[in-house]
């Protein structure tokens, strides 16, 4: 029982990392960006890459994530949302826009074999592969006869300390001021003087290198790296959190990923096993008939 | 008297092994200046797309193969091969492409199960005969919900694998509790788990649990440690792609020592190195063994090595031995190259009449139902990518 | 580039090699008819492949436990499509934007995982096997349902309900002041959507020998919103010019090869950045302009 508590809280720190960085591109800008999940895989292949492919040290195979992983918050940007601003398209195409993005990232990677053009980058194509053992220092600790992998420890530390950074930007700083700002309403945030495309783009690297942070670790402790981590599950997983937990709301991000994933493992231990998928959903399904604005969210968006 | 009566028999005997089973190009040219058109449709994306690739290296390498030595009675073989994303409609669709647009006379594919079930109808339907590489559900052959006079397969069944597996293991170790982890959205998967829940019984093996999720969880840790909970002697894993290495490396981490009895799923190198040191020992039934003591084996294995700088593995050898079947069917099909559909059908009679001696999964022929009947080779992951012989179990 | 060159030059063998993909094709443009209902009312539902499922499954099983023909598989399917829609309407319909999207994305989730993935009547994670499929037969009632459908919801954006739905869709208070009962019609669009869904689900199921639940997940849902979006929104050819074109294109880029999944995910993404309104919009059907385009508001 106690295991399966663990487990719940390990796997509600990854649905968190992955909603946070959702949950700031919806919030603040009002855009469902679902090329979040390319990143988050891209962010492990590129760490797998350093590690696996390269032999690197775990924490350069890190840091190249996070610093792929940001750029291509400004790829998103820049390909599929700024030109759609600038004309002013309706909200539905950025949407759509990331959707293309995101296929053709997937695409590239599931087709990248050893000798392709992007063989230095992946070379397994479709099939799932781990961190070598013993390429990351992974103590195990037994406590109460619960067996706790450090790295699980190292997760759940990284997102409780990402909620409380993010949330002392959004209150405290300038930059947060802007965020809430145009959260709120961009055309007069961009009356008043403050540069919205120059804070899209910021937002989108900062999610977006939550996003391949969360892949690193995600690819790290279920030792599954492959062209399709991120998607199906894990992404509409973030969707549900995110509502559930309210748009645009750090804290709401991270007790959602938390009690949902709470609420899977609790279904599964009471037998339920292949229920749990639909769980989600269904929790999903009654938050926004009951309380649409989620736990901590503030106003329901009105936007076709 | 009798002496030479026997020797006469043995020259007449060798003289028929000869002319039925070989794997080169026959020594007829009646084709000569022919194409045969062959088809294949495999995963080289998606959920199989740990899988299809080593098919379709070893399908083309086969082509090759055959070529170099003249060919099928003088006729090139052409080899299309095509990706169906492991999705069903594709493969449906793909299968159909191959058929009437490309005018393929015989297909190999598609790698998964549960493709096959929308896949096989189709080729059926357009009376082409098509051949499984890799399904090792159950119905694929034989009877099956839609009418498969045309399919066949030459990948070895679970129904024989799996039992020959774990009465293997239940020899050796006479383990006494299980439990069954299994994805119930897939046909091969779910086949599997039915085939573990009616065998396991019979070797004293009580099936304690039975624990079932959705094949694209991302996270499994849940179920394992549901599993371990039970603390069995044998957890089952009948699942597929990055399913089983998953499992079982968050089942060691969770502290769990027993044995790991899985299904076809574990027979591909990729599974064995994302499993690693966690998959030390997993057994599982096999078709195929480096082993096997064929020269055309032994040909094969070089030839992979060399071209592709890898070992071949079970699915490679499949996908080898089923371009060598459909190569033979070919020569002895009488074909006309221009009434494409009298061909198709003879293509599939003379797959009937396959009886090869000499293949890299030894000798060969399809049972009256269209199936394979073979010798098992019990194999276990050696923590490296690799496996490791356990033992045989002729049939 | 030879599915074009085909098509034109041997239109008969084009057939027959593609009757799948042909059929595909009908289906995903009643799928794309079906959105586009709903979203001419100003709702944005993912709701369709739920719907679909339900009629799919209802269809197979009238099939193959009480031999009942497709017809009346089609028709139950489809009726029993809109009861759900009926039963989930009432508390979803009050949700706006994206939200509404993500509540009926949910429903069609919870459904799968829930129902159809664990009911031994339709075959849990197997599916069902429909032995009573019939491909040849089966693409002829599709497109002559395309084209009797497109003209109706054609005629039904003309009528005064449909001029009441684009009232709805550029601003809700302001349809209502004017007396137009909001509650009603936007149920109406959706349980229209609904039926059209439901439908098209039982005769895609007609189409194959088996039906299991992963056809009916999200991937397809988002796949019938961009049928729509890149098709363009205004008028209801666009969504089914939209899902013609995104369902043979894979096979047109059949040359492509192994890059062909990057290659049409380009072609989306330039779609939709360089004519955000859709293929067929109020100013033609991309680069063309016939004389007759009616000039419906977009």
């Amino acid at each position: 029982m106690g295991q399966q508590l663990l487990n719940a809280i390990f796997l509600g720190s990854i649905y968190a990392l992955f909603a946070v960085g959702y949950t700031l591109v919806f919030g603040v800008l009002d855009v469902l960006n679902l090329a979040h999940s390319a990143v988050f895989m891209l962010g492990a292949v590129v760490a797998y890459s350093i590690v696996g492919l390269h032999g690197g040290p775990f924490w350069l195979g890190m840091l190249a994530a996070l610093t792929v992983s940001a750029g291509m918050g400004l790829v998103i940007e820049f390909v599929a949302l700024r030109p759609l601003r600038r004309r002013g398209a309706p909200p539905l195409s950025a949407l759509i826009a990331t959707i293309g993005l995101a296929l053709i990232i997937v695409a590239l990677i599931e087709q990248s074999h050893a000798g392709g053009w992007l063989g230095w980058l992946w070379q397994d194509g479709a099939n799932p592969v781990r961190f070598p053992p013993g390429s990351v220092p992974n103590p195990i600790l037994h406590v109460a006869g619960l067996i706790i992998p450090g790295d699980d420890i190292a997760i759940g530390i990284v997102t409780v300390a990402l909620m409380l950074i993010l949330g002392w930007i959004v209150r405290a700083t300038s930059v947060g001021r802007a965020l809430r700002a145009v959260a709120e309403n961009q055309r007069a945030s961009r009356l008043m003087g403050i540069d919205v495309d120059r804070l899209f783009a910021l937002t989108l690297v900062g999610s977006s290198a939550l996003a391949g942070l969360a892949g690193v670790l995600f690819g790290l402790a279920l030792s599954d790296i492959d062209p399709y981590i991120g998607r199906d599950q894990v992404e509409l997983r973030g969707l549900a959190i995110i509502v559930l937990g309210g748009m645009g709301s750090v804290t709401g991000a991270v007790v959602g990923g938390y009690l949902l994933a709470i609420i899977e493992v609790a279904v599964i231990v009471a037998g339920y096993t292949n229920l749990r998928a639909g769980v989600a959903f269904a929790a999903l399904f009654l938050m926004l008939v009951l309380r649409p604005q989620g736990l901590f969210g503030s106003r329901v968006q009105e936007r076709l | 008297m009798k002496r030479v009566l026997t020797g006469a028999g043995a020259l007449l005997l060798l003289a028929t092994a000869a002319c039925g089973g070989t794997s080169s190009g026959t020594t007829s040219t009646s084709y000569k200046g022919n194409t045969i058109k062959l088809g294949a449709v495999f995963s080289l994306t998606g959920l199989g797309g740990v899988y299809g690739p080593q098919s379709k290296n070893a399908a083309l390498l086969a082509q090759d193969d055959i070529n170099a030595k003249g060919g099928v009675n003088g006729a090139t073989i052409q080899l299309t091969v095509v990706d169906d994303g492991s999705d069903k409609t594709q493969a449906a669709q793909q299968t159909q492409t191959l058929i009437q647009e490309d005018g393929v006379i015989a297909l190999l594919g598609p790698t998964l199960s549960n493709s096959a079930v929308a896949a096989h109808p189709v080729a059926d339907s357009l009376k082409t005969p098509m051949m499984g590489t890799s399904n090792t559900g159950l119905n694929i052959v034989g009877t099956c919900p839609y009418p498969c006079d045309y399919i066949f397969r030459d990948s070895l069944g679970e129904q024989d694998a799996i039992p020959a597996n774990i009465k293997t293991y239940a020899d050796a170790k006479h383990p006494k509790t299980g439990v069954v982890l299994y994805p119930n959205d897939d046909k091969f998967s779910s086949d599997g788990a039915q085939i573990v829940n009616d065998t396991a019984p019979k070797y004293g093996i009580k099936i304690v649990k039975t624990i079932q999720f959705t094949k694209n969880e991302a996270d499994l840790s849940p179920y394992v440690t549901e599993a371990v909970a039970a603390n069995p002697d044998v957890i089952f894993i009948t699942s597929l792609g990055g399913i089983p290495a998953k499992i079982m490396t968050t089942a060691r981490a969770d502290g769990w020592q027993g044995q790991f009895l899985g299904g076809n799923g574990f027979n591909t190198a990729a599974v064995s190195k994302q499993a690693g040191q966690a998959g030390l020992g997993a057994q599982s039934g096999s078709a195929w063994y480096p082993g096997i003591n064929t020269q055309s084996n032994r040909d094969f294995i070089a030839h992979y090595k060399a071209k592709y700088g890898a070992d071949p593995d079970q699915l490679a050898a499949q996908a080898y031995t089923g371009v060598m079947i459909l190569a033979d069917a070919a020569s002895r099909a009488n074909l006309t190259f221009k009434d494409v559909a009298k061909d198709r059908t003879s293509m599939r009679d003379a797959m009937l009449a396959t009886n090869l001696s000499d293949t890299p999964l030894g000798p060969f022929k399809f049972t009256s139902s269209h199936d394979v009947k073979q010798t098992i080779y019990v194999v276990a992951m050696d923590g490296k990518g690799g496996f490791t012989l356990v033992s045989t179990v002729p049939l | 580039m030879d599915f074009f060159v085909q098509l034109f030059t041997d239109p008969a063998s084009f057939y027959s090699g593609h009757e799948l993909l042909i059929a595909q094709m009908g289906v995903n443009s009643l799928l794309a008819i079906s959105i586009f209902v709903t979203l001419y009312a100003g709702q944005l539902t993912l709701a369709q492949v739920g719907f679909m499922a339900i009629g799919a499954y209802t269809s197979v099983i009238l099939n193959i436990d009480a031999r009942l023909p497709l017809a009346v598989g089609a028709v139950a399917g489809s009726l029993l499509a809109a009861v759900a829609a009926l039963i989930i309407g009432l508390p979803v319909l009050r949700l706006r934007g994206i939200f509404l999207a993500i509540a009926t994305l949910g429903f069609g989730e919870a459904f799968r995982f829930g129902v159809l993935l664990n009911l031994p009547i339709t075959g849990e994670g197997q599916g069902l096997t429909n032995t009573g499929a019939d491909i040849e037969g089966g693409i002829v009632p599709v497109w002559i349902s395309v084209v009797i459908l497109t003209y109706l919801i054609f005629c039904l954006t003309r009528s005064r309900t449909g001029r009441a739905w684009a009232a709805m869709r550029e601003d809700e208070a302001a349809a209502a002041s004017q007396g137009i009962n909001v509650v009603a019609m936007k149920m109406a669009a959706f349980l229209l959507g609904a039926l059209i869904a439901g439908y098209a689900g039982a005769l895609d199921a007609h189409l194959s020998f088996f039906v299991d639940p992963t056809e009916y997940a999200t991937p397809r849902a988002v796949g019938v919103l961009i049928f729509a979006v890149v098709g363009g929104t205004g008028f209801v050819l666009g969504p089914v010019v939209g899902a013609i074109f995104l369902t043979a294109l894979p096979e047109i880029l059949r040359f492509a090869a192994d890059y062909r999944d990057a290659v049409n995910g380009l072609i989306l993404l330039l779609i939709i950045i360089f004519r955000p309104q859709g293929l067929v919009s109020r100013g033609g059907l991309a680069i063309i302009r016939p004389r007759w385009w009616p000039l419906a508001r977009s």
